[in-house]
């Protein structure tokens, strides 16, 4: 029973995403009639009254406390979480036990996330966020929303299964020698000739990398490109994995590896729901690249990229990433390669420097608007901002640059709507022929590696350490992590590997990293727990880059209510890297974490031996370079 | 530095939502108790209204009561229950099983003293009641450090600076008495700490609520008073009616095979009081036998020699006995004053308030005065009093009666659910002996005279000897603090004192908060060590136990990377051969 729900200030539902089963509960709570076609409007009706009572209560508290609900529980252990962004209220739902209070508040702030991504500077402004997410017209806001949702059902599902959203760092397939080579055929093959084309109508490729099911083969940047933060990269992986989702369930591998064994099902995958269905279908099929005339693909909004029923490949998607100013609009080309293999290109529009201007503006009117909402007048500005007129006079500036570069601008109402026009308008990268031709380059490529990219994604390192079941192992200054695949079924790995007892260990890693984030949060970056026959180790610790491990320091302990550890949301580490930064100002800080999950009857001593060396072998690889 | 127990900021409230379910019911009108009383009555309706409102839809929603509602500054245990809602706030970083815990005490604490709620709303004015509240609250908050409310534990006398043999002692006076059928089981106290019980621990908390207040360290200027006073020869009985849950009564007529069975079976302590307010359903009502059979003769709070004379009145329903006693127990203080005397109530009633210690301390020994008079002289005027008094509790009685309608069937299903019974408590000086017993006993004159005179000399004995012992001036700190907590009796063993903590002590406390409250949700979790720069915690439990230890002294130097050689990881080595001496035993 789960539910997720957006609202505004006004108790007005902005989206909501709930599950059959919660839906069920509520018709029949309130014996909501379940008449065809209707269904929809009525239900989206009763979950505004039902929860009505809480936001309204939500504004209340804070008007008048000064203080807001965090979380609720009942007696059956149904949870509700509540956090405000702005004038945005998330609520977070589960009745059934399946997550926990953290998976919850973590659920509110990669919806967050995910919002930014495709909205941008839009989600600064709770108004123009209301009119983004809840559009007038009926047909398109169930589109938009089926979108999020399907976002967010993808979310939940990686996050269930994946390791690299557990601990929220990006996978690396480990093999040096491909890697470079697929580096350097992204980098000669692919940007340097997509760019140097003169067809590419001012876009230019800032980012291009190969994902194997959710896992990193290859990244490169262009020279001119900025950083792209791992938050970034693992929301768009959502992004990749929501049109492309790849089946990556325990049983599936486990028969396509061992179809000599007998069969036996240990694992039942949820059932998709019916309209998932085609588009794994689509998925599977091999990708054929049929670019029809690019022009026609020309999309004004992202959310009419949203409407195209059938990903095209040429059609790209608009994304927000995260930049030192603001968020800044990019075009996102996904091409499967094979069904598990992407291949993503993200490109910098024309006109995109448009955007920083824009933000300046919003959240300078934002501002203002808070003043003026305060009661003060716009004369008596506070200190240090620039007042009404000054602003005034720079937005006519703007405008006029604006008139210059050929767009209809004229009204000040209008600026935002017609830089959403200009910044949308979405100008294909290249000819169709250049675009088969990269691609087919790229299968031609990666042809002979294929199916072991495939295998090497679920089998990606193994490690033999008597007594060790488990490791995650992450670089959270790269934002990147190892780990033995919790499916893999090589009798050689591990006994362990299938059925419940491989169900039961991935339940005790995930709720060991879940425990590990929850001590860390309140300031403990060493944890041991024996937990029943099994024996956890986390540990946190920074070095240099020479490999030097450097003195622990106080990790100051965040509120409850703040953002949850990891890198998709608010990233963590990042400040957390930063904070540490700050005592080692002349060395660049690096920092690690390792998770292992050991058999309880080893002795003590020969765990922690085992954390060392595996730390230590396991730094080795990560100094593969990837760009 | 001095740190505040955790509760001292704390909102606590009783809202009865059917008084407010018109619009133009004022919701002040369903606050029954709000804590602080001081606070402004517009920002007690705010968080009434809200919380109230609030936890209505969400139990709507997920058809059951709301438990814990967090917010941003701090969180509020809650209970709901028959349109009731009680709520009680502390700081966040409280354990939500530890509040929950405290909440439900009080709760309890209120039913054991008082019976079913929503009927003593109907007996008793809201200002009387909320001085009841108030003191179960001061008992609860009073005086003990933070790990005492996150393990919600009893405070008990130190057993390391104590004979055995009085122990021992104790603990054969307590079955010495057991030895009248109609004693059900007792505890004995010294100074508001547990000596020896037969009580499981929820209700030995109960029991104990006036006793500590009197020696918390909140009241240390009265405590010193009564040091004082206790000088002078100082012995009495009294008894008061209490109600029990039919669980914990079937605890205590257990035979003492099961008793020990019970242990064995390892059932959590708390249990019964977590079911008990829970689900109340027909099937868990008691065989009511006892309230049939219940001689309803007036409970007097008065000194036991009265009670010896016939009862003038009898009254027959179970209700009307209880509005009896109750009337009459309107304060049960009756350790402290065994005279139904006007005056100590009153300073009683200041006491509570905290208003003049002094005066308090004044009044306390002109009681004590009386008592001694009293006690001495026979009883005759006393008894002519106490007379008096009961025919006027029952007129007062049948005044407040008769408007009453005929409780609800709901009501009395409550009524038969919680169980009455006598609480007997035999003081002598700060040691006090209290017994559970069957309703027969104050009737029961041979019983009540074999209970008295078995124990009064061993009790004088016992006293005279606890007296006599030095209250165990602490060792030297050792290099180490620890906590043990021993989850089947409910007891807390700590080298953190008092109030004044260091930082080694924060950090202690602090770990401990977290890893305590992973324990409690994780049942299979043996043991944990918790690090971060400057301290080390380690956490074992068993079934039985929870031991929380940390090494004093600055670590070494480390980086907090996986090395055998870090001294975090010899804690738990450390534990096993320090806490050797303080009686635990971790092998």
């Amino acid at each position: 029973m789960k539910c997720l729900l957006l609202a505004n200030e006004s108790a007005e539902v902005l989206f909501y995403w709930t599950d059959t089963e919660f839906e069920q509960r509520v018709q029949e709570q309130y014996g909501v009639s379940q008449e065809e076609g209707e269904r929809l409007p009525a239900f989206e009706d009763s979950i505004n009254t039902l929860f009505a009572p809480i936001i309204i209560s939500c504004s209340t508290m804070v008007d008048r406390l000064g203080d807001n609900y965090t979380s609720f529980s009942t007696e059956n252990n149904h949870i509700y979480v509540l956090h405000q962004f702005e004038e945005c209220l998330y609520i977070a739902v589960n009745g059934d036990g399946d997550e926990t209070e953290e998976d919850l508040k973590r659920k509110i702030f990669v919806m967050k996330k995910l919002t930014e991504i495709m909205f941008g500077m839009v989600t600064f402004s709770g108004a123009l966020l209301r009119k983004e997410l809840r559009p007038q017209d009926t047909e398109q806001r169930n589109r938009l929303w089926k979108k999020l949702r399907s976002l967010l059902e993808t979310y939940s599902r990686l996050r269930e299964n994946d390791q690299s959203f557990l601990v929220e760092a990006v996978e690396r397939l480990i093999h040096p020698t491909l890697c470079e080579q697929c580096i350097e055929f992204l980098e000669r093959r692919l940007v340097q000739q997509i760019n140097s084309n003169m067809d590419r109508m001012g876009e230019e490729v800032l980012h291009a990398f190969i994902l194997v099911h959710t896992k990193l083969l290859a990244f490169y940047s262009s020279r001119n490109a900025s950083n792209l933060y791992s938050s970034d990269l693992l929301a768009l992986i959502i992004l990749v994995q929501d049109l492309y989702p790849s089946k990556i369930n325990l049983d599936e591998t486990s028969e396509e590896l061992e179809s000599s064994s007998v069969p036996e099902v240990f694992y039942t995958p949820e059932p998709s729901p019916p309209e998932r269905e085609s588009v794994r279908q689509r998925g599977d099929s091999p990708p054929v690249f049929q670019f029809v005339d690019p022009d026609v693909q020309m999309a004004e909004d992202s959310l009419q990229t949203l409407e195209a029923p059938t990903p095209d490949p040429s059609a790209p998607s608009r994304v927000f990433l995260e930049s030192k100013e603001c968020p800044m609009p990019h075009s996102m080309y996904c091409l499967p390669l094979w069904p598990g293999i992407t291949l993503v290109l993200l490109t910098k529009i024309p006109n995109s420097h448009v955007a920083t201007s824009v933000c300046y503006f919003l959240e300078a009117f934002v501002k203002l608007e808070k003043r003026l909402c305060e009661g003060h007048e716009g004369a008596a500005a506070m200190r240090g901002q620039p007042s009404v007129q000054e602003q005034r006079s720079r937005l006519e500036k703007l405008i006029k640059t604006w008139a210059g570069m050929d767009i209809q601008t004229s009204q000040l109402q209008n600026a935002w709507t017609d830089f959403k026009n200009k910044a949308f308008i979405c100008c294909p990268l290249c000819t169709g022929s250049f675009l088969q031709l990269s691609a087919w380059a790229a299968v031609k490529k990666l042809m002979d590696w294929k199916d072991f990219l495939l295998v090497k994604s679920k089998r990606n390192i193994t490690m033999e350490f008597p007594g060790l079941i488990h490791f995650i192992y992450v670089d959270r200054s790269n934002g990147q992590m190892i780990a033995p695949s919790l499916n893999v079924t090589d009798r050689t790995v591990s006994e362990l590997g299938k059925g419940p007892l491989a169900d039961f260990i991935k339940k005790k890693v995930w709720s060991l990293v879940a425990t590990a984030q929850r001590y860390l949060q309140k300031g403990y970056a060493t944890v041991t727990l024996r937990d029943g026959d099994y024996f956890y180790c986390y540990f946190l610790w920074f070095e240099n880059e020479t490999g030097y491990k450097l003195e622990v320091i106080d990790i100051p302990s965040s509120p409850d209510d703040g953002a949850p550890v990891g890198m998709l949301t608010c990233d963590y580490y990042r400040k957390l890297l930063r904070y540490y930064s700050k005592k080692h100002q002349n060395e660049v800080v690096k920092c690690y974490e390792l998770f292992t999950v050991h058999l309880g009857v080893i002795p003590n001593e020969y765990i922690l031996q085992h954390c060392s060396q595996l730390a230590r072998k396991l730094w080795e690889p990560t100094r593969i370079p990837l760009l | 530095k001095i740190t505040l127990p955790p509760l001292t900021n704390s909102f606590f409230f009783l809202y009865d939502s059917s008084k407010v379910q018109e619009e133009v019911d004022l919701t002040r009108d369903g606050i029954y108790y709000f804590s602080p009383e001081d606070t402004p009555i517009d920002q007690q309706e705010l968080l009434c209204g809200q919380l109230a409102g609030v936890c209505r839809c969400v139990s709507e929603l997920s058809s059951s009561p709301v438990r814990l509602l967090h917010l941003r500054k701090s969180k509020y245990a809650v209970r709901m229950k028959d349109k009731f809602l009680w709520a009680l706030s502390c700081v966040v970083d409280i354990p939500d099983v530890s509040v929950c815990d405290l909440l439900d005490q009080l709760i309890a604490l209120f039913c054991f003293y008082n019976g079913p709620v929503r009927q003593s709303y109907q007996l008793y004015s809201k200002q009387e009641l909320a001085l009841r509240w108030a003191r179960y609250l001061c008992h609860l908050q009073g005086g003990s450090t933070e790990l005492h409310h996150i393990f919600s534990c009893l405070r008990t006398i130190d057993s390391t600076h104590i004979d055995p043999l009085l122990l021992l002692k104790a603990a054969l006076i307590l079955q010495a008495c057991q030895r009248c059928p109609l004693v059900l089981a007792g505890c004995i106290l010294y100074r508001g700490r547990v000596v020896s019980t037969q009580m499981p621990p929820a209700l030995t908390v109960k029991v104990m609520v006036y006793e500590t207040q009197t020696y918390s360290q909140d009241f240390q200027v009265t405590a010193n008073g009564l040091s004082s006073l206790v000088g002078s020869p100082f012995s009495s009985t009294a008894t008061t009616q209490v109600f029990l849950m039919p669980t914990e009564l079937h605890m205590l007529r257990c035979p003492p095979v099961d008793r020990a069975c019970r242990s064995h079976c390892n059932q959590p302590p708390c249990q019964p009081s977590r079911s008990r307010l829970l689900s109340r359903t027909l099937s868990d009502t008691p065989t009511t036998d006892t309230d049939s059979s219940m001689p309803s003769s007036p409970r007097s709070s008065l000194s036991d020699e009265l009670c010896f004379s016939p009862s003038p009145s009898r009254v027959n329903t179970p209700i009307h006995s209880n509005l009896m006693n109750q009337s009459e127990y309107f304060t049960p203080d009756s350790h402290v004053h065994s005279t139904s005397n006007g005056t100590n109530l009153c300073a009683v009633e200041e006491h509570l308030a905290g208003l003049n210690i002094n005066q308090i301390k004044s009044e306390e020994n002109k009681l004590d005065a009386n008592n001694h008079v009293t006690n001495k002289n026979g009883n005759g005027e006393t008894e002519e009093e106490a007379k008096t008094k009961s025919k006027q509790i029952n007129r007062k009685l049948k005044e407040k009666n008769e408007p009453t309608n005929t409780p609800s069937p709901h009501e009395t299903l409550e009524d038969t659910s919680l169980v009455p019974l006598v609480l007997y408590q035999h003081r002598v000086k700060g040691l006090v002996l209290a017994l559970l017993v069957e309703p027969e006993f104050i009737t029961d004159h041979s019983a009540r005279e074999e209970v008295h005179h078995s124990s009064l000399a061993s009790l004088n004995g016992l006293e005279a000897h606890l007296r006599n012992t030095s209250p165990g001036t602490p060792g030297p700190p050792g290099p180490y603090t620890f906590a043990h907590y021993d989850c089947i009796q409910n007891t807390l063993t700590t080298n953190v004192c008092g109030r004044s903590v260091g930082p080694q002590d924060q950090a202690f406390v602090k770990a401990t908060k977290l890893v305590h409250s992973h324990f409690s949700r994780l049942d299979t979790l043996q043991e944990a060590i918790v690090r971060n720069a400057s301290s080390a915690v380690y956490g074992t439990r068993t079934t039985a136990q929870e031991t929380y230890f940390l090494q004093q002294g600055t670590p070494v130097r480390n980086s907090g990377s996986p090395d055998p050689q870090d001294s975090a990881f010899s804690l738990p080595r450390k534990a096993r051969l320090r806490l050797l001496k303080h009686g635990v035993n971790l092998l």
